[in-house]
């Protein structure tokens, strides 16, 4: 293999497929970047088993060829190499990679590419299509919910569903839940559901970047693994298997007061609310109550750590239905509040015992629910 | 059958099996006769554990020559003239039946002078019946032998220990005197050795060398006495790493007379709950004074058993008394001993005095001033403005086996153990939430069943009130299977099925006397802290110092391990051969 390219274009892609790289894997290779030939480009790819990212880039190709080198060290090389041209030679006796750019020559010894393992890549005609835009708000607001320990596997998931021409993405941690739906350009021929693990969906928005065309989904006919093709990237993941919890049923159908407040306001409030909430449970308590004689409507936010001291705060708000305290974590609401894109949060409440529900007051298409918390006796 | 006067060597027998169980009751009378008698040197010689022979020698004020016979008769007392003197008694015998059911049961040999006489008696009585009667010349004092304890009830003799055990229950009651009446001298020869010999210097601190040991002494706390409390607490407690297999090593005295009284002991407990292992029993001697007018005595005849008038405030004083005494003066555990880089563990000469030897004269001092005119004893001042004992600022280094902390600070190299130090942060959490009846918990998003053995389902049954207190709404759902709506906040994030399980099974096993809020809370702070073996990160290090640093009794884990063992500078000098 003989190959050269820009030492911007080999950065950009070997960080991209950097993320997908094992740490501490007992499987050596799992540790390397494949670097090989594609039909005139530089192909890069890294996989821990579970997701597998593959980017192509522009080089010139002299001579075909392919090798995996460790992920570290070409990394560092690479990053630290004076933007210039890059020259690559294979030595395929000794799997050796030679790496020339301006006035330093470095020999990389690899792994044969022959055990790297095969990430699959597209069939393009199956595919689904996504605006990007649509799937990076969707993600930013469902895999935040999403549980991280692996005490229940299945929650650290994202179920996706197609059906007809909508999408819905759909998380939970067990305290909260997060519903989001996107209308699709098409119809799926089918309808479907699986469910995605929430890192790769984090890790699909991060290296989406400013792509304009829109993102192909793609799930093999084993319902096993999904892909997502973009602009010269594959993003390749394992899927989880498992019944997901029926969300519909979780999703409150009723309440008794509904409150609207100002997003960015609710949300600096919470902040400082957090100061004090951090040390005593992160709990914080809001008072909601109607226009009355002592004032208009408005929500009290209260948060109280017992050696340390208080903040309350009043905002603005309307509010329909009953007056009602109840009192949430901290750090889902500013989680929530953080990726709601609406000028004005509404908040649907029945009594302190039961959930409650965060909207965005511009459109319908997010449902977030957050368990409340209590103190001392339930009730 | 009719019924008859029982002949009075049957009644004293009788009498006699009440006051006198066994060798030991035997000395506790002679020994407490002697200290009535105003003795400040008190011999107790014993023979086969005393089942042979026990012989008590004071130097006390003697019987007169005329009064020596009437010492044997039944209800013969010089300690109490009249009914209404019972409700003050300040001499720890009065009854009057001390001499006469010892003599019952036994071959009694009496030697006696008081000091304003010229000769002494010599008396000898063989099962109540007296043998012989002279003067005979003697010291001034008492010296009374008993031989053949229970010659003439075999029955007795039988359920008598073996020699060893009958010795260490004398050992033990005269190490308790010993330790109650600093200010006498006591000596203990045990078939011709000695066992004992406290210096009779006045000097609580020097008894306690005497009995247990300089190790044990120099790890004892002094609490001083109240000046103007009605009821005082005095005497000395151990230090949290000082602990023994059962409950014989917490001693008490009320108003100088030894008691064993389970309230007092659970209250010392209570006291040292948490902060010694569980199963492990600290070491306390701990004297109340009280007006005679509040307590009673005169419950049994063995008089080792005390009423109090109120004892729900005796037990809270006590509880609160010795729990501050731990707050604001346990040290931290230092290391006792040192990996060297063989990777044998190298001990340390005495490390515990490295950091106590300041320490030891002052206890020393201390103890002098507090015991040293046992007539005041009470009334020496406290020290005052003394600041609760806590962690110092420490700066965090790192984490060793992703298990411990390594923290710098002012006085040397600190270790800390993760687990136990979270879980002490959150168990102190917890206890204030409860006691503001405002314990966190989190409503899940579905109910989550559980199954439970019968064992832990009776416990939730049994506690649910307790559990939903604590933030666990359970509800039985049919069989095995529970439903648990909430859980505490501290819980969230953790397997829940398992966490249940292990924190009902924990708290249905401990054997500790805390109550089942008190377990509950300790195994859902255990269960709800950080690993061993957890990665921190270097902030979540340093938050958790700074709540440990913010936390009382930071020394011990909620089971009583130590959370954190401090290397001193000196210590790390000396390993280095720098000093």
């Amino acid at each position: 293999m003989r190959v050269s390219c820009l030492q911007e274009n080999l950065a950009k892609g070997v960080a991209i497929v950097g993320r997908a790289v094992a740490s501490r894997s007992t499987l050596p290779v799992l540790e390397n970047i494949y670097v090989g030939t594609d039909d005139g480009r530089l192909k890069l790819a890294a996989t821990n088993l579970e997701i597998g990212i593959t980017c192509w880039i522009g080089a010139q190709v002299e001579e075909e060829g392919e090798i995996s080198v460790p992920a570290r060290v070409v990394t560092d090389l690479v990053n630290s190499s004076p933007p210039e041209r890059i020259d690559m030679a294979l030595n395929v006796r000794t799997q050796t990679l030679q790496i020339h750019c301006a006035q330093f020559q470095a020999q990389l010894k690899g792994i044969d590419a022959s055990d790297f393992p095969i990430i699959p890549t597209a069939e393009q005609d199956k595919a689904i299509h996504v605006a990007p835009d649509t799937l990076r708000e969707m993600i930013s607001q469902v895999t935040f919910a999403a549980a991280t320990d692996e005490t229940r596997p299945i929650l650290t998931g994202v179920l996706t569903e197609f059906e007809g021409a909508s999408l819905t993405m759909a998380s939970a941690d067990g305290f909260r839940i997060s519903v989001r739906k996107a209308p699709l350009p098409e119809e799926v021929p089918e309808s479907f559901r699986v469910i995605i693990p929430a890192r790769a969906l984090q890790e699909v928005a991060r290296i989406m970047g400013d792509q304009e065309d829109p993102v192909e989904i793609l799930v093999t006919q084993k319902r096993n693994q999904v892909l997502f093709h973009m602009q010269n990237i594959d993003l390749v993941s394992q899927l989880i298997e498992g019944n997901f919890p029926d969300y519909r049923q979780i999703l409150p159908s009723s309440h008794v007061t509904r409150t609207v407040v100002d997003t960015g306001e609710f949300l600096r409030a919470i902040r400082r609310a957090r100061i004090f909430a951090r040390d005593a449970a992160n709990m914080v308590r809001l008072q909601i109550s109607g226009e009355s004689t002592e004032g208009p409507a408005r929500v009290r936010i209260v948060a109280e750590a017992a050696e340390l001291g208080d903040n309350v705060e009043e905002i603005g708000a309307s509010v329909e239905g009953e007056d009602i305290e109840i009192a949430f974590n901290v750090r889902y609401l500013i989680d929530v509040l953080g990726v709601l894109n609406s000028a004005q949060t509404i908040i649907e409440t029945t009594d302190a015992t039961s959930r409650g529900v965060i909207l965005p007051a511009s459109n319908d298409d997010f449902t977030h629910v957050i368990m409340p918390m209590h103190i001392g006796q339930r009730g | 059958m009719t019924i008859r006067v029982l002949p009075p060597e049957v009644a004293n027998k009788i009498a006699a099996g009440e006051v006198v169980e066994r060798p030991a009751s035997v000395v506790k009378e002679l020994v407490e006769n002697a200290l009535d008698a105003g003795a400040t040197d008190i011999r107790v010689e014993i023979r086969d554990g005393g089942r042979r022979f026990v012989r008590v020698t004071d130097n006390g004020q003697g019987i007169p020559a005329a009064e020596v016979e009437t010492a044997f008769a039944h209800h013969a007392t010089s300690k109490v003239q009249q009914a209404d003197d019972l409700f003050h008694v300040q001499t720890l015998g009065f009854r009057g039946e001390a001499l006469p059911s010892i003599a019952a049961v036994s071959h009694v040999t009496l030697i006696t002078r008081p000091a304003e006489e010229e000769a002494g008696s010599y008396l000898r009585i063989e099962g109540g019946h007296t043998l012989s009667r002279r003067p005979q010349g003697a010291p001034v004092g008492t010296t009374i032998s008993v031989e053949n304890l229970f010659f003439n009830m075999p029955a007795r003799r039988k359920f008598l220990r073996s020699a060893a055990t009958e010795a260490a229950w004398i050992a033990t009651l005269v190490s308790s005197y010993a330790l109650a009446y600093p200010e006498c001298r006591f000596t203990l020869h045990n078939d011709g050795r000695r066992a004992l010999q406290s210096p009779g210097s006045g000097a609580l601190y020097d008894a306690l060398v005497a009995v247990y040991g300089t190790d044990v002494a120099t790890k004892m706390l002094a609490l001083p006495a109240d000046d103007d409390a009605p009821v005082q607490v005095s005497g000395y407690a151990g230090i949290p790493s000082l602990h023994r297999a059962n409950r014989k090593y917490i001693t008490f005295f009320v108003n100088r007379r030894w008691v064993r009284t389970p309230m007092l002991s659970a209250a010392v407990m209570q006291a040292y709950r948490s902060i010694v292992p569980t199963g492990r029993f600290p070491i306390t001697v701990l004297n109340i004074r009280i007006d005679p007018t509040e307590l009673d005595v005169n419950v049994h005849p063995a008089k080792t058993e005390v009423k109090f008038r109120d004892s729900n405030a005796i037990f809270r004083l006590v509880e609160r008394k010795v729990r501050r005494l731990l707050v604001d003066e346990a040290p931290v555990a230092s290391a006792q001993r040192l990996v060297t880089e063989t990777g044998g563990a190298a001990s340390v000469p005495p490390a515990a005095p490295e950091s106590w030897s300041g320490r030891q004269g002052l206890l020393a001092l201390e103890a002098q001033r507090t015991a040293g005119e046992p007539a005041q004893a009470d009334s020496v001042p406290l020290i005052d403005e003394r600041q609760p004992r806590r962690l110092p600022v420490l700066r965090v280094l790192g984490q060793v086996h992703q298990t411990y902390i390594i923290a710098e600070g002012p006085d040397g190299l600190y270790l800390i153990d993760q687990h136990t130090a979270h879980e002490r942060v959150l168990l102190e959490r917890l206890r204030a939430q409860r006691a503001r009846m405002a314990v966190p918990s989190q409503s899940l998003l579905e109910p989550a069943t559980v199954e439970l053995t019968p064992e832990q389902q009776a416990v939730a049954e049994e506690q649910s009130e307790t559990l939903a207190l604590l933030g666990f709404a359970l509800e039985h759902f049919g069989g095995n299977t529970w439903l648990v709506r909430t859980i505490p906040e501290v819980l969230r994030g953790k397997e829940l099925a398992p966490a249940l399980a292990e924190i009902l099974d924990n708290a249905r096993r401990d054997r500790s006397e805390l109550s089942w809020e008190e377990r509950l809370l300790m195994y859902a702070a255990c269960r709800g802290a950080v690993k061993a073996g957890d990665p921190l990160s270097l902030d979540e290090m340093r938050a958790l110092i700074r709540q440990l640093e913010e936390t009382d009794m930071s020394r011990t884990c909620a089971h009583g391990r130590p959370t954190v063992i401090r290397l001193s500078q000196a210590q790390l000098e000396r390993e280095f051969g720098r000093r």
